[in-house]
């Protein structure tokens, strides 16, 4: 028993300290973006005379107003959108055992572990081709292409798991096939679809490479890209970007605060198939 | 495992099909390159009309006078408004081709003109120039933007862009901490200046604040005046407007950047300097942190609000003293090809060169010399100021011929790709002062060859 | 579903690819043919978006092309310029320098921490935890770029801290220096993947039989030995997967890099996906580009596949 206390004892230590270090950036954002606006504040310092102002001053200048209408657009636009088509896909490789779906799956599985980078420069001139750069379409479409993988992927481990019996009850029921994917199906599998909802929300939220490449103006973008374009621009004014810094995490924050043991769930089993 | 083959049967027919996709299709781009637009000849001076007007322009953050600029300009003129993004110059300088190509402002801030012009993604300004009489203006302020249609060495040709002012470079110093060292003037050689720099740092105080950190290495202004200091602009400026057979790596310009070693290992520089961005010299230089800096007289009227009576400037002397020579240039804007409102964006530009309340604000905002005719009205400036002090050095250098442009402007990515580290790097002792010249001499040469 | 937080249930055992078994019946054979109606919209949107992108990033990496002129064919020029010129080898280098710190990091700490806090895994400070270490996961990696680059600049806090403790000697800008600014980079790195990797080894833990453990401590097994001979092989999966998702990050590593250091000082933060962005768009060496990224996907895969093979073989 006296070793299971001390054990218990270390580990509660080692958890405080890792929380401490996953903290602290953050409070060091904070307390910089207190300080008067132009200055080099040293490290942790609690300013004499805190600027709370600076988070008005960040919040206008970056145009937050106009940026959580963007990057709302842009989550409203891809994750639907890749959902519906991500569960039909699973439901058709996983379920309905489609003709050659081996060759198709594998082409997606191939995808996953694809660098964006690697193909930002033709999706660039394909966009523009398009006629569609500098709109939030150059950054929705290519998204809903990009998660393709991991939606199917994800999408077909639910499917496999359903027993064929469910559709076989259907089909004597003289349901239709997409009667039964929409009736039957798609309900079923709304745990796995959530989940998903939850990780293609991040990650688009999150999207920086895209955003930086294919969208010029910042207020056309996702948050992560808008918070490169407000350090493009105001990187030259510590307290200030820190502020802005803030201001851009806090609605994923707050989403993430609400739905908390959802987000756990959907990362680790997120990074498990992945 | 039968399965394991199957799958990578089918993997390897991916590939390969992905491969032969590939090798079917020709090469991309189109081979036609379209005609470069001669700068037609106007007969009537274009001006921005009586309708309401919205004028995009792409500019650098942090500065003041062009926001200035604009605003003083839509109270003259109603009718026009701006839609304008900032960002710093790093930034633009990535963006600069993406944007003229697919996003074409109608005014934009430019690093070099020198692609964008092969590239025909800038408006030729001969038409506006020839009905404005741009032509007439002191030939030396306006070089560095022409350029023949289509490409070739920068320097003579047609007009490209034009500048909102001209600029030039030096040392500013902290009156205050050169008081502590006994220096009461500002060093007239060389000599005179390695003395102060040693006698400051033998009383504790830092010789020189200078960034080189991020993907601009501030060093390259130093270095820039060191060469001064050695050579003459002539060939560093042949350099720079890639005249053929020009080189980097000659026997002053070796002397300087070895000068600049010598500073360097002598510990004339805050230690951090690799890591220091531009705000943050300044704002070290403004807190009294260092004796000198070196910069452009983009800061004078900064300096004149910040730290007024405390800061004085002067080109870096030469070795003898005598005549000065320093990197002057013109604060570039250009007008995209494919701009929606080219017509007024130069009516704008000719306005910041002539009109007596744009002048002002160049002088007293911008903290330099304002473009346009020789005889244009001066706005009056307070003496003692380092305005003033900016303004005099910059009526010697013109006196001595003495003007350069700034080595980073060679080509598009010159700075960023070959400057920057290898000043970094001779900062950190990780590279010689001739592998410095040779290795930026060797990344010129593919850059403009290709 | 909340009581499933950390158990990523029945359809982890489905990462392997199955065959007909799960559904028991052949499917009656029209549904085999309605199947790609339903697949279609999935197809296309991958295949204009990511295939046909991949394609041609293959076809413009045999051309020398500025992204607007004309385009000569070069043949596999691009590729040797890859492997030749030092600025590009470099930038491979140091993605594999960047794996010690993405991958090594977070794995081996994560495994440390998650088997001493494997005990009080159910405790409400535990639940806390849970919350504050997924914290980095959720944020955007510029605002953990952002954050960092003030952490360990000069006047920063590491330095604040070092020299609080006496070590004023070896305070600098962590980020500006040229030995120390890769693996400042890939410290950042290590912040963000470090409570993604606990958190995933310590679900791994609590799926192991307790009576594993029992059986160890009667046989008299110290801590160490029980970790070495009962939590690593039973973690095998969870091990796996850290190791993977950390490599990607690795060797695609972009955001991080373009906020704090933007490649420098000199070229010693340059990796692949930054070094593709300023070829393509900065310096218009569109071949190269592509040339470089077509070396990064197949390295991806090259790294990726040994992994999950090595960890899903035996298991």
């Amino acid at each position: 028993m006296i070793v299971r206390g001390r054990e218990a004892w270390t580990g509660r230590v080692f958890l405080v300290l890792l929380m401490v270090a996953t903290i602290v950036p953050f409070v060091s954002l904070f307390l910089t973006a207190l300080h008067p606006s132009g200055t080099y504040p040293a490290g942790l310092d609690w300013p004499s005379d805190p600027q709370w102002g600076n988070f008005l001053t960040a919040f206008n200048a970056a145009h937050m107003g106009e940026l959580l209408t963007s990057s709302a657009l842009i989550v409203l636009g891809v994750v639907p959108i890749s959902l519906l088509v991500a569960t039909m896909a699973g439901f058709a490789i996983g379920h309905l055992k489609m003709a050659g779906r081996r060759v198709v799956f594998l082409a997606f599985v191939l995808g996953l572990t694809l660098p964006f980078e690697s193909i930002i420069t033709p999706l660039y001139y394909q966009i523009r081709d398009m006629g569609l750069l500098n709109t939030r379409w150059a950054i929705i479409l290519p998204l809903v292409g990009l998660f393709m993988p991991f939606g199917v992927f994800w999408m077909r481990a639910h499917f496999v798991t359903v027993p064929g019996e469910i559709s076989e009850a259907a089909h004597i029921d003289g349901a239709t096939s997409w009667q039964q994917f929409w009736r039957i199906q798609v309900p079923l599998a709304m745990p796995a679809i959530s989940s998903l909802a939850i990780l293609l929300f991040l990650w688009t939220w999150n999207q920086f490479l895209l955003a930086i490449v294919l969208v010029d103006d910042p207020t056309q973008r996702t948050m992560a890209g808008a918070l490169g374009a407000f350090q493009g621009q105001w990187g030259t004014d510590i307290p200030l970007l820190c502020a802005g810094s803030l201001l851009v995490l806090t609605p994923t924050f707050v989403v993430f605060l609400i739905f908390q043991r959802r987000f756990a769930a959907a990362l680790l089993q997120g990074s498990l198939k992945g | 495992m039968p399965r394991h083959s199957r799958y990578r049967r089918s993997a390897i027919g991916i590939v390969v099909l992905t491969a032969a996709l590939a090798a079917a299709c020709g090469g991309p781009g189109s081979s036609s390159t379209q005609s470069a637009d001669a700068g037609a000849v106007l007969t009537q001076k274009p001006t921005c009309g009586t309708d309401p007007v919205t004028l995009s322009g792409y500019f650098e953050t942090g500065f003041p006078m062009t926001k200035a600029l604009t605003d003083e300009f839509s109270k003259q003129f109603p009718n026009v408004k701006w839609d304008i993004r900032e960002d710093q110059f790093a930034v633009i300088t990535q963006n600069a081709p993406r944007m003229l190509a697919d996003d074409p402002p109608d005014l934009m801030r430019l690093p070099q003109v020198s692609e964008l012009v092969k590239d025909n993604l800038l408006r030729n300004l001969d038409g506006y120039a020839g009905v404005f009489g741009w032509n007439s203006w002191p030939a030396s302020q306006l070089e560095q933007l022409r350029m023949k249609p289509g490409g070739g060495a920068r320097g003579a040709g047609s007009l490209f862009a034009m500048g909102l002012n001209f600029s030039i470079t030096g040392v500013f110093y902290n009156k205050t901490l050169a008081a502590r060292i006994g220096m009461t003037t500002p060093p007239a050689t060389l000599v005179e200046f390695d003395a102060a720099l040693a006698k400051a740092k033998q009383a504790g105080i830092t010789p020189i604040v200078q960034f080189n950190g991020g993907a601009t290495g501030g060093f390259a202004f130093p270095l820039q005046n060191l060469m001064a200091a050695y050579g003459q602009p002539g060939p560093i400026n042949d350099w720079i407007f890639q005249k053929p057979g020009a080189t980097i790596d000659t026997p002053p310009n070796q002397k300087a950047a070895q000068h600049l070693q010598d500073w360097i290992k002598a510990g004339y520089f805050t230690a951090d300097a690799n890591a220091m961005d531009y705000a943050k010299m300044m704002s070290e230089f403004q807190a009294g942190g260092g004796l000198f800096m070196f910069n452009g007289d983009w800061e004078s009227g900064n300096l004149d609000k910040q730290m007024a009576g405390k800061v004085g400037f002067f080109p870096l002397p030469t070795e003898q003293g005598g005549k000065v020579v320093t990197m002057s240039a013109p604060l570039t804007v250009g007008i995209a090809a494919k701009a929606k409102h080219a017509d007024c964006a130069a009516f704008f530009l000719n306005w910041v060169a002539t009109n007596a309340d744009a002048r002002r604000i160049a002088v007293q905002v911008g903290g330099s010399h304002p473009m346009g005719p020789a005889d244009a009205p001066m706005p009056q400036i307070e003496q003692g100021t380092v305005t003033a002090a900016t303004l005099a050095a910059g009526a010697r250098i013109a006196q001595d011929n003495g003007a350069m442009d700034f080595i980073a402007n060679a080509t598009g990515s010159i700075y960023a790709k070959s400057w920057t580290p290898q000043l970094q790097k001779l900062f950190a002792g990780q590279q010689t002062p001739q592998g410095l010249l040779q290795s930026v001499q060797s990344d010129y040469k593919t850059q403009v060859g290709s | 579903m909340a009581g499933a937080t950390l158990t990523p249930s029945a359809e982890r055992t489905e990462v392997r690819p199955k065959g007909a078994k799960a559904t028991g019946r052949a499917p009656r054979h029209g549904q085999r043919w309605i199947g790609w109606l339903f697949a279609a919209p999935a197809i296309a949107v991958y295949t204009v978006f990511v295939l046909a992108p991949m394609v041609q990033t293959v076809r413009y990496s045999f051309y020398q092309w500025d992204g607007i002129g004309s385009s000569p064919w070069v043949g596999f020029a691009n590729y040797v310029r890859v492997f030749t010129d030092p600025e590009l080898v470099g930038t491979i280098v140091h993605a594999f320098e960047l794996i010690v710190f993405f991958s090594g990091i977070p794995v081996l700490l994560g495994l440390a921490i998650a088997a001493t806090i494997r005990r009080i895994a159910t405790s409400r400070l535990a639940a806390v935890a849970r919350a504050v270490l997924f914290i980095p996961q959720v944020i955007p990696l510029v605002a953990a770029g952002i954050a960092w680059t003030w952490l360990l600049s000069s006047d920063g806090l590491v330095n604040q801290l070092l020299s609080a403790i006496g070590l004023g000697g070896v305070t600098r800008a962590w980020l500006g220096d040229f030995a120390t600014a890769l693996p400042a980079v890939g410290v950042i790195g290590a912040w963000v993947l470090l409570g993604l990797c606990t958190l995933l080894l310590l679900a791994g833990m609590s799926k192991i039989d307790p009576a594993l453990y029992e059986a160890g401590r009667l046989d008299g097994a110290g801590p160490l030995r029980e970790f070495f001979s009962i939590t690593v092989p039973n973690l095998r999966q969870e091990i796996g997967v850290c190791v993977t998702v950390t490599v990607i990050a690795a060797l695609a590593s972009f955001d991080i890099i373009y906020i704090a250091t933007q490649g420098g000082p000199g070229n010693t933060t340059m990796v692949p996906g930054l070094e593709i962005y300023y070829r393509a768009f900065v310096e218009r060496q569109v071949g190269v580009a592509s040339a470089l990224g077509v070396v990064l996907v197949v390295l991806v895969l090259v790294c990726v596949l040994p992994i999950q093979r090595l960890t899903r073989e035996e298991s």
